[in-house]
């Protein structure tokens, strides 16, 4: 249908490098260390090097970048603070890294409504630090403190996505611009509006191969009147997780239940010096309501928890407690990354059906088992979402490859389980293959799309769904 | 299961002919919503009927994985009675149509009942579909699990989308579990004084699973944990209303007498806090979300129109075919819907998106 993209020639580019600095200047980078910079995301550290970087201000601006390399059939690739895992960033064909990371403006607070309009590079931290004085949050918290353009391009989720939801549930409209250049409004102010087709939905996760994302429009929510945080061991794994099966079953709204198993507890307790931990299957657990209601909660986890042989609960309520905890769990990459020195690390993102959660993650413990890699694992239990840490040696070749090998076995079981490779990374480059096992056929309607919405394949082509 | 399939195929076959001859194909479920069937296909003689009634049964329904699998052509109404069994429910409370109303059609209309606005619409709990479009190709997209980021999110695109894309055969659901206390309470207040109320208690965190204001009073149904009710009723006082189950039952099916005259209603839709319209004999739902103005002449809906404008929000007639609802769309959103539908079916089997 679509022949592959061929990367453009070197005058071509280097006429459209002289046509954007006339209208951005001194915006307009070239150097090779801004160019490296933007070559790559979090994760595996291969990298494709944009030819050009350009830093817009407004959605004119990149409505006019867009059209000038849409006439050129250059290549644009959205960046918003580089910390996506799957690739996305790479500059396959080279082209231009759009970095959005001026564009950081709060453009409306609507407190009694409870929702805000942002441009898309206002950071997820940004955003809870301008509103904390309103008594209102803004709960999605991937691991890093990342652009609300690129979680919602990525269709992000953390840890509070139980009880609020991903990215999907929380962008209410956006404004995206096309690869022509024309600039769009998605959904209304009005929530609940149901006019034609769900073209917010289709951009957020779009991984910037249909547009760029330069406003959204997120749903707030207020701050409960407590939050309790509780950290909890258990002696088998199953354990846990039949625990949370148990809750989620009971309709206990949980804020966050997250998985640590005991490679990951070994990784954090020595990274982020936590003292008192056992080396153990642990659940982080976090309370959100009425003093009323939490107390309720916590009681009824508790009970549920003991028959699971989970019963030695420490609980933090003081926030700065709690935010040790939570660091804790933000930083399990970086532990597992640091446990032993020299090595890179990726991590899978399978997501099965809950009931099926302990036997995948005992599968993928064997596939680790056999590959000899230091792994560790965290899980997002109650949507049955689990990332694996690969770890490997750079230098050994062989060992990426095993490592590959791994990851690659990881989203075959999930699939296999009736679950998916992605439940919260996206596919980027890294999972295509994947993708075309798990969806078949609609893969081909998806790249259908992707080529009714960008022609000329301009967006952040080779990701997301196959060239070709 | 060989007469599914066969059903399946026959579907698929009387597609693809309609593909090759230049025909077109109206689907129809319980038959509920007459309203949304295009005037360009269900006009014409010639529209091939798709119906979806035979592809109908649970497939999978596993409760403690909180997920349902339906056959498209299955009634809401038996759904709901299945999950109920299992303590469980569909939590954007659909209207069932006194049994008639498909979970495709429930789909494919995007109709979400009471709940709505405390709980989400039918594509928040949509995990995935399997669609036949345009070419008489099965598709499948989404999975049966909570998230899912593989690709574009084309199982919520089709929701809402009217029969447009194509036959929805298959449906995953998420499932919540009933709650565990509900009581509903009823208030004597003016629409300004049911908005503030609606949008204070919820803002301050009251277990509201349906607001409803109509003939000058509020009712609130409180649902949720046994002490969070109670809670709340000690809070909020008003007076109980007895035989709530039947009220919100009629309210949901629109038996209410408020909706006698469903063809003079204009639904507007507007954030929640927007002042209320006075002059029109209107209900207000969903928080404040959702109002239902009665309108008989165009010059009253000319109004409604002007109003919600200004308000930034969105207002149809409601019985309006798809096609109209449209025409509420900027033209560059208007002109991406047309391509989006040209990929699901590029021969035009299905009803149109722009006005003929």
């Amino acid at each position: 249908m679509m022949e592959t993209f061929t990367r453009p020639d070197g005058q071509t580019v280097a006429r459209t490098v002289g046509e954007l600095r006339e209208c951005f200047g001194a915006r307009v980078v070239t150097t090779q260390a801004v160019r490296e910079q933007h070559a790559h995301g979090e994760g595996m550290q291969d990298a494709a090097v944009p030819d050009v970087v350009v830093f817009p201000e407004s959605n004119e601006e990149v409505a006019a970048v867009l059209r000038l390399a849409n006439a050129a059939r250059i290549p644009v690739i959205p960046f918003g603070t580089g910390t996506s895992l799957e690739g996305h960033l790479q500059a396959l064909y080279g082209g231009i890294s759009l970095d959005l990371s001026r564009m950081t403006k709060i453009l409306e607070l609507n407190t009694e409504d409870l929702d805000c309009r942002v441009q898309a590079g206002v950071t997820r931290e940004q955003l809870n630090a301008e509103i904390r004085s309103t008594g209102l949050f803004f709960p999605i918290d991937p691991g890093a403190n990342a652009s609300l353009g690129g979680m919602a391009a990525t269709r992000a989720s953390g840890t509070n996505a139980v009880r609020y939801g991903t990215m999907r549930d929380n962008v209410l409209g956006l404004t995206v611009v096309t690869p022509e250049g024309r600039v769009i409004r998605t959904g209304t102010r009005a929530r609940k509006s149901s006019a034609g087709y769900d073209l917010t939905r289709l951009y957020v996760g779009s991984e910037g191969t249909l547009g760029v994302i330069t406003e959204i429009q997120l749903r707030l929510y207020g701050m409960p009147e407590r939050v309790s945080a509780a950290v909890c061991p258990f002696d088998t794994l199953e354990g846990a997780v039949e625990s949370v099966i148990t809750a989620m079953q009971m309709g206990i709204p949980l804020a966050r239940i997250e998985l640590l198993d005991a490679m990951q507890m070994r990784a954090s307790i020595k990274y982020s010096k936590l003292t008192g931990f056992a080396e153990k299957p642990t659940l982080f657990l976090e309370f959100h309501g009425t003093d009323l209601a939490v107390g309720e909660q916590i009681e009824q986890m508790r009970a549920i928890t003991a028959e699971h042989g989970g019963s030695d609960y420490r609980f933090a309520d003081r926030p700065e407690d709690r935010s040790r905890l939570w660091k804790a769990r933000h930083d399990a990459y970086w532990a597992g990354l640091n446990y032993i020195p020299g090595k890179h690390a990726f991590s899978t993102d399978a997501c099965v059906p809950i009931s099926r959660l302990a036997e995948c993650i005992a599968a993928a413990r064997a596939e680790v088992e056999a590959s000899g890699l230091f792994c560790t694992i965290v899980g997002h239990v109650g949507d049955g979402n689990f990332h694996v840490l690969v770890t490997f040696d750079p230098n050994v070749r062989e060992e990426r490859k095993l490592a590959d090998r791994v990851a690659a076995r990881i989203s075959e079981i999930a699939i296999g389980l009736g679950g998916t490779c992605t439940g919260e990374h996206g596919i980027g480059i890294h999972k295509l293959d994947a993708l075309k096992q798990e969806h078949g056929e609609a893969v081909e309607v998806m790249r259908a799309i992707k080529h009714a919405l960008d022609p000329n394949d301009i967006m952040n082509p080779g990701k997301t769904v196959p060239l070709g | 299961m060989t007469a599914y399939l066969d059903r399946l195929e026959t579907i698929q076959s009387t597609i693809k002919a309609a593909a090759a001859r230049g025909r077109r194909c109206q689907i129809v479920g319980g038959g509920s919503k007459p309203w949304l069937a295009h005037a360009s296909a269900a006009g014409s003689t010639e529209a091939e009927v798709l119906a979806t009634k035979a592809l109908s049964g649970v497939v999978e329904y596993e409760p403690t994985e909180l997920v349902i699998v339906v056959r498209g052509g299955t009634p809401v109404g038996e759904i709901e009675r299945v999950m109920r069994e299992a303590g469980q429910m569909l939590a954007f409370e659909p209207p069932t149509a006194d049994g008639r109303a498909t979970i495709g059609g429930t789909l494919a209309s995007a109709a979400s009942g009471p709940r709505r606005a405390y709980a989400g619409a039918v594509r928040d709990f949509v995990l995935g579909i399997e669609l036949i479009d345009g070419k008489g190709d099965r598709l499948r997209f989404g999975g049966k699990v909570m998230k899912n980021v593989a690709g574009f999110d084309l199982s919520r695109l089709v929701c809402g989308s009217a029969g447009t894309l194509g036959v929805i055969t298959e449906v995953a659901l998420k499932c919540l579990p009933l709650p565990k206390a509900t009581e509903t309470r009823v208030y004597e207040l003016d629409a300004a004084a049911a908005l503030r109320a609606m949008n204070r208690w919820y803002a301050e965190a009251d277990p509201i699973s349906a607001t409803t204001w109509v003939d000058g009073r509020l009712y609130v149904r409180f649902a949720g944990a046994e002490p969070a009710v109670r809670a709340a009723r000690e809070r909020r006082g008003g007076e109980l209303l007895a035989d709530a189950d039947r009220w919100w039952a009629d309210w949901r099916e629109q038996r209410h007498p408020f909706f006698a005259l469903p063809e003079q209603l204009m639904r507007m839709s507007c954030r929640a806090t927007v002042e209320s319209l006075e002059g029109f004999n209107q209900a207000i739902e969903w928080g404040g979300a959702l109002r239902w103005l009665h309108a008989a002449t165009e010059e009253d809906r000319a109004r409604v129109r002007y109003w919600t404008h200004r308000a930034k929000g969105y207002a149809t007639r409601w019985h309006a075919p798809f096609v109209e609802t449209l025409n509420e769309l900027s033209p560059e959103v208007r002109a991406l819907t047309a391509r989006l539908k040209a990929q699901f079916d590029p021969y035009g089997v299905f009803p149109a998106v722009v006005s003929s």
